[in-house]
């Protein structure tokens, strides 16, 4: 709208400007012409009178000629000195027809006429006009004789002396007037002016025009007088010349000639001018119309491209191949057409790619996910995802750094993506959290074997360990599949049920599981009792089991590990793997250390009072080493219950420091000031190098369960153990072994000199009344002897517990 | 004047003087109303009683036709008079008048080729030449043996006349036709005046 208004106010205004200036100059020639016309007929008419009153002149000469000419002829002299009248009158008659004379009169020297063709019967009588007599000159003069104009000429005739005058008339008539008018080239007009009325007595204008003059003839005057008078419609300029100045009655000449004739060429000029303004227009209106299109086409154009870019349509290029501002500002919008595209390319990136991996992100994989749903619901399609997570990842991350976590995300993408070929996306949700979505075919696919297999070579790919810097690491995965509509038919399902598979096959260390419907059930059990966990701390569901610590060398029992059981009201004994690690995820981890902190110290001041000393390990998470108030919480237990430092133990990982080794270091430093005991837990498990435990405060190392238990068959293995102890010993530690089921393994960790062992061959966690009973018993020794009583049950869920 | 109308003049004079002891010479200055003397005025006188004198034949007379002009211009005979028109031009002329006194016309003539013409009828006679406008020459024609025309001071003396009552006449064209005139009663002889002054009356 608004360009079709440009292109409009561009060929108004070019069109008006050239009207303008038609217009203009159309005046201007109009008026120079008038001009030029009206001086055009001023000086002819001025050329006209002289040329008039020459003529004039010269026609009065000419009949006087003539008439001299006459009077000199001896017979007519005769005739007049012999007074025959008779002779005279035919004499007359006669000239007056061979020199054209309309009047002949003969005048005697007294004046009176003697004969007149005009009127032959008439009786003597003074001649009308005697100031034209004279004896010695012939004299001219316009005149009127009975009603009608003559060119009087007299002469006197000579016998030699004058003895009259012979006055010869000329008429003035239409004729001469035509004469006239051919010599002169102006209308003549002859008129009688009296006070009567005025009358024409001889014209070249007809009867209507001539009428029309005499209403526009001026008052007597006595000079030459210059007017403009109107006729027939046309304008013309006339001079009216009197001719004689007989007062009563006098003739005059009206010479005119017409503005019209004048203008006539100037008319003609006028309508070439008119017709070339009407082609310049027409020429302009194309023009124009042909500049605006020039200038609106490629703006509308440039408005269509903008209005596309807008759209989000980045693929077409204006083209526009000029030089002119257009063109540069279609230059410019390309530009800018390719560098929002690149922005929004960008931006979309971003938005959905996970900038480490370049895989598709969260986003990204949702929107996938939606959109083949949409698809697959509407077809016959069926949709596949596989949801992972590495499995030894976090402790990768947290004890060799960031970095090296990103590296390994990156080498595990670059394996996906070898390896997952036909997948519709393959993304990283998070942490190390992948999704693969998987698009097939009904009939192709018979079964979900295919997926299994993908979820196989996934494994394959990555038991190869990934190297950093020459170091191989070793990160497995478990998988979860779950597939379209089977498992769910929106995406939350079944990225939810994928999920839940993928922990079952985690918990399973299958490595891989299809979705199934009481996964789900268990799962919903683990919700459950996280909610229910909040509560369990105020309704007393919680229970510390204590496993004794017994020294290798002396069978002596003084140290006990207290370990987290959950008495559910309706489900019995909850093992700690079902609810420690949600409580780790949620936070609630805290919480529950406190409680586990302050009733082994409670416990541990309970049996002093009793008179039994054991010192108390307690598990403590990374989470609660980023705890500052942990130290103080603990001094103030501790005095609270009047234990001894010393009397506590607190046992880290060595994932738990390596999150932020600096602040774990201060916790652990105020800890080992306050004279509590720290243990390095599950040894063995991480990547955490001696020398760097050896700059923390802690006194203990506890070698990892799935050492002990193999050591026994395992040659390699066994070596570890001892290599391990070795160590432990040269950086001044005391050395804990886990998991020690049989007296095969007592006996050998014996021999290696490990300072104590902790397992289901001396005892299974107790009740602290059960353990202080155990201990009574035993008279606080251990005796390796089968007849100990104890129960020799599977530890399987102690040792997950202790995560 | 030339030298034959001085010798007809003489003889006139002679006859007269020969008729009678008593005859005088009367002599009349003519001056025009202004009072300035014409010449070339034409004076003559004829008896108030009796009888003029009879016409003496063989009169004659010349008028000359010298530049396309007569010469004299003015001339004054009397009755019965032939003149001559001798022709001294190297062309031809013809000469013609319609004055009532004498009409008549000579054809187309050089040298003296032309009849004189008898001029009988006292009157003024116009002549004029009919193929040259302009020539014009006067003929008063008197009944009397006494005449005469001025001479450059407007002076002419009539010789001869007896004494007696005389009625004289002047006359003078003027150059533009017009004729000045006088006419006038004089007692001439005895105590009569021998200078008579007369004025011109302007002409019509």
């Amino acid at each position: 709208m608004r360009i079709q208004r440009l292109q409009t106010r561009i060929i108004v205004f070019f069109v008006a400007l050239l009207a303008l200036v038609q217009v203009a100059a159309f005046w201007f020639v109009n008026a120079a012409n008038s001009r030029n016309a009206q001086e055009k007929v001023a000086e002819e008419l001025n050329v006209g009178q002289r040329v008039f009153a020459r003529l004039l002149d010269q026609n009065a000469e000419k009949l006087k000629l003539s008439a001299r000419v006459l009077a000199a002829d001896f017979a007519f002299r005769e005739a007049i000195a012999t007074h025959d009248t008779g002779t005279i009158a035919s004499v007359l008659a006669n000239h007056g027809a061979r020199i054209g004379a309309a009047a002949m009169v003969f005048v005697d020297l007294d004046g009176n006429v003697v004969s007149d063709t005009l009127s032959p019967q008439a009786s003597s009588h003074p001649f009308v006009y005697p100031e034209l007599l004279a004896k010695n000159a012939a004299n001219a003069s316009m005149e009127v004789l009975d009603g009608r104009a003559f060119q009087l000429v007299a002469v006197p005739v000579l016998a030699p002396l004058p003895i009259g005058w012979v006055v010869m008339g000329f008429a003035v008539d239409d004729a001469l007037a035509s004469d006239l008018r051919q010599l002169t080239e102006l209308e003549v007009t002859f008129a009688l002016d009296t006070p009567q009325g005025r009358r024409v007595l001889a014209s070249t204008l007809d009867e209507r025009d001539q009428q029309a003059l005499l209403g526009h003839m001026p008052s007597r005057s006595n000079t030459v007088s210059r007017l403009v008078i109107n006729i027939g419609g046309v304008d013309h300029q006339a001079l009216v010349i009197p001719l004689d100045q007989n007062d009563s009655a006098r003739i005059v000449a009206v010479l005119h000639r017409s503005l019209g004739d004048a203008l006539a060429a100037f008319e003609r000029l006028r309508n070439t001018l008119i017709v070339l303004a009407a082609l310049s227009l027409v020429l302009s209106i194309i023009g124009s119309v042909a500049v605006a299109g020039n200038i609106t086409r490629p703006l509308e154009a440039l408005a269509s491209a903008a209005a596309r870019i807008e759209q989000g349509d980045y693929s077409a290029p204006v083209n526009l191949q000029r030089s002119d501002e257009i063109g540069v500002l279609a230059s410019s919008l390309n530009h800018m057409r390719s560098s929002i595209a690149d922005r929004e390319n960008r931006i979309l990136k971003l938005a959905y790619e996970d900038p480490l991996t370049d895989l598709a992100n969260r986003s990204r994989f949702s929107n996938e996910l939606e959109l083949a749903i949409a698809q697959a619901t509407q077809g016959s399609l069926k949709l596949t995802i596989l949801m992972m997570d590495l499995d030894r990842f976090k402790y990768v991350n947290d004890t060799l750094g960031h970095g090296v976590g990103d590296h390994v995300l990156r080498e595990v993408s670059a394996r996906l993506q070898q390896t997952v070929t036909g997948a519709e996306c393959i993304a990283r949700l998070g942490g190390d959290e992948f999704a693969i979505l998987i698009k097939h075919d009904q009939a192709r696919h018979a079964g979900n074997a295919d997926f299994v297999e993908t979820a196989r070579r996934i494994i394959a790919a990555l038991e190869a360990p990934i190297l950093f810097e020459g170091q191989p690491l070793d990160v497995g995965t478990s998988i979860g599949i779950a597939h379209f509509p089977e498992h769910g038919r929106d995406a939350q399902t079944l990225v939810r049920n994928a999920d839940i598979a993928m922990y079952a096959a985690k918990r399973n260390k299958t490595g891989y599981a299809t979705y199934e419907q009481h996964y789900d059930t268990s799962q919903q059990e683990h919700l459950s009792l996280l909610g229910e966990l909040r509560s369990a701390v105020e309704r007393n569901e919680l229970r510390l089991y204590y496993q004794p610590k017994v020294s290798l060398r002396s069978s002596h029992v003084s140290a006990v590990e207290a370990l987290i059981r959950w008495e559910h009201p309706t489900r019995g004994l909850v093992p700690p793997a079902q609810f420690i690690p949600f409580a780790e995820h949620t936070g609630y981890i805290k919480l529950l250390t406190r409680w586990v902190i302050r009733e082994a110290v409670r416990q541990c001041g309970e049996w002093l009072r009793e008179g039994l000393t054991l010192q108390v390990s307690v598990n403590i998470s990374a989470r609660d080493l980023m705890n500052r108030d942990l130290p103080e919480h603990v001094a103030e237990l501790l005095a609270e219950h009047d234990v001894t430092p010393g009397l506590l133990c607190l046992e880290i990982t060595e994932s738990g420091f390596m999150e932020d080794p600096a602040h774990a270091q201060k916790v652990l430093d105020r800890l080992a000031e306050l004279g509590v005991k720290l243990s390095i837990d599950d040894y063995g498990t991480g990547y955490s190098s001696l020398s760097y435990i050896m700059k923390l405060p802690v006194q203990e190392l506890k070698i990892d369960q799935s050492f002990i238990s193999r050591m026994a068959t395992d040659e390699e293995i066994s070596t570890i153990v001892r290599s391990t102890i070795d160590l432990g010993h040269n950086l001044g530690l005391q050395v804990v072994a886990e998991g020690v089921e049989d007296v095969a393994v007592w006996d050998m960790l014996r021999k290696l000199g490990c300072d104590d062992a902790q397992g289901y061959f001396m005892s299974k966690p107790l009740e602290a009344h059960a353990l202080a009973s155990w201990i009574r018993n035993n008279h606080g020794q251990f005796s390796c002897l089968p007849s100990s009583g104890l129960p020799a049950t599977s530890h399987a869920a102690e040792a997950a517990a202790k995560g | 004047m030339n030298a034959p109308s001085r010798r007809l003049a003489t003889g006139v004079a002679l006859l007269l003087g020969a008729r009678g002891a008593v005859a005088t010479d009367l002599t009349l200055e003519v001056s025009d109303p202004d009072g300035k003397p014409v010449a070339d005025a034409v004076v003559y006188a004829a008896p108030v009683t009796g009888t003029a004198p009879p016409v003496r034949p063989k009169l004659r007379a010349i008028i000359d036709q010298v530049h396309k002009e007569f010469v004299p211009r003015v001339s004054i005979v009397q009755t019965g008079t032939e003149i001559f028109f001798p022709n001294s031009d190297n062309i031809r002329h013809s000469i013609y008048s319609f004055s009532p006194a004498k009409t008549f016309a000579t054809k187309l003539y050089s040298g003296r080729e032309a009849a004189p013409v008898l001029f009988d009828t006292t009157g003024l006679v116009i002549l004029g030449c009919n193929i040259h406008d302009t020539m014009v020459a006067w003929v008063f024609v008197v009944d009397t043996p006494w005449f005469g025309k001025t001479d450059a001071d407007g002076a002419s003396t009539i010789k001869g006349i007896p004494p007696g009552e005389y009625r004289i006449s002047a006359a003078a064209p003027a150059p533009s036709g017009n004729l000045k005139s006088i006419e006038m009663t004089l007692r001439v002889g005895g105590d009569g005046p021998q200078r008579q002054s007369v004025s011109l009356l302007a002409g019509g």
